[in-house]
């Protein structure tokens, strides 16, 4: 992993604009001589309308510097449970693993497991993504990237508590060996090495997302009331585990539209505006024309 | 018997009685943590593996890069819910009566 690369993430409700923020970010920071990585993390994959290409799982050069890939969810979701299928099958005496089959089956419909499916395609994305200055990642609406988020804290809660619980289990152990062999083993527990290993996963992730020269949270918004609130709601969420919005988009702007509200109430963040453009934006030659008539655009 | 072997042979006894007390004690306490440890492990079975017989649990990402290595509690779990509806008849298997 390439510690140097800073996370881009674009964030917000749902249709304000977070595709197209991203795209125009990208487009710049590639224009201004870095190396940018764009990456669809949403379902709906609207970079490939915007970019009028297809993208795929495979990164897709769009000039020199900028380069952009759309991620499916449900290949990492299925990679995931037939990797874990395997290891049971490999650990699991034939029976049970055989019985527990048809609970593997069903686990793919259960909650929790499309956040991690992000977060596992995020991981093997900054792995591969070596020498890159930017990534730029474009989020599934707010619920979904919340809980993608949060997901690093939320496990650490939990594991942290099963490690002591695993712990004390093993101290016990190691007294009745000690009364009934008369010395004191060295244990190696399996369960306990699994929950370090993820501790260390999940502490690496979370002290880069926390991490505010490394990751910055560009929260896409309109200038009606719903993305409004909606954006209140998340930022009240994101504080409370340590994470802050560096950056708003302030998309489909007109003038008529006071901005001295959004300036008064984040005044920790930059602000980017990016007036309601008379024509559809898609295709480089559209978006790059769009760019340069922009007085201004955001430092990252 | 002279007063010095005498004392000898009492204190013989003396130490042969705190050896089976000791033996005695040493076995009930193992016992007594043999039992508590295996509390601790059905509690953390459960705590993990809940959420295949309907507990709270925690992300399920926690539990499925556990799983391979809980084949143990895994069984013992669905085993007790097994039994859950008939706690008479899981006490007759206890103590094998039919």
């Amino acid at each position: 992993m390439d510690k140097a690369t800073k996370n881009i993430f674009f964030l917000g409700k749902g249709g304000v604009g977070k595709s197209t923020s991203s795209a125009l970010t990208a487009l710049h920071l590639a224009e201004t001589g870095k190396t940018v990585q764009l990456v669809s993390l949403d379902p709906a994959h609207n970079q490939s309308d915007i970019f009028e290409k297809k993208f795929a799982e495979k990164a897709v050069k769009i000039n020199t510097n900028l380069t952009v890939k759309e991620v499916d969810i449900d290949y990492w979701v299925k990679k995931y449970l037939s990797d874990i299928q395997f290891q049971v099958k490999r650990s699991y005496s034939y029976l049970t693993a055989f019985n527990l089959e048809n609970y593997l089956d069903i686990i793919k419909y259960s909650p929790g497991i499309e956040e991690y499916a992000l977060l596992m395609a995020y991981k093997n994305i900054r792995k591969k993504a070596k020498g890159v200055d930017y990534i730029i990642f474009d989020m599934p609406p707010t619920a979904l990237t919340l809980k993608f988020l949060t997901l690093p804290h939320l496990s650490l809660i939990w594991l942290d508590n099963l490690l002591d619980l695993r712990n004390k289990i093993i101290e016990k152990r190691q007294i009745i060996t000690k009364v009934k062999l008369g010395k004191k083993e060295i244990e190696t527990d399996k369960i306990r090495n699994k929950l370090h290993e993820q501790i260390k996963d999940y502490r690496e992730v979370k002290t880069i997302f926390e991490d505010k020269e490394k990751t910055f949270l560009n929260l896409v918004m309109n200038t009606d009331k719903l993305s409004f609130s909606e954006s209140e709601l998340i930022v009240d969420n994101l504080n409370k585990f340590n994470i802050s919005i560096k950056n708003i988009f302030l998309n489909k702007y007109h003038d008529d539209f006071d901005i001295s509200e959004i300036r008064n109430k984040y005044k920790q963040s930059g602000i980017q505006v990016l007036p309601a453009s008379n024509k559809p934006l898609l295709g480089v030659a559209v978006l790059n024309d769009y760019l340069r008539a922009l007085p201004a655009f955001i430092e990252m | 018997m002279e007063t010095g072997e005498r004392l000898k042979k009492l204190f013989q006894k003396i130490t042969e009685t705190w050896g089976l007390y000791k033996e005695a004690a040493q076995a009930t306490a193992v016992e007594t943590i043999e039992t508590e440890l295996g509390e601790m492990e059905n509690i953390f079975g459960l705590l993990v593996l809940g959420s295949f017989i309907g507990f709270p649990s925690p992300p399920m990402q926690i539990t499925l890069d556990l799983l391979p290595e809980m084949e143990k509690h895994f069984v013992l779990m669905l085993n007790k819910v097994d039994m859950a509806q008939s706690p008479i008849s899981d006490l007759l298997s206890t103590f094998d009566v039919m």
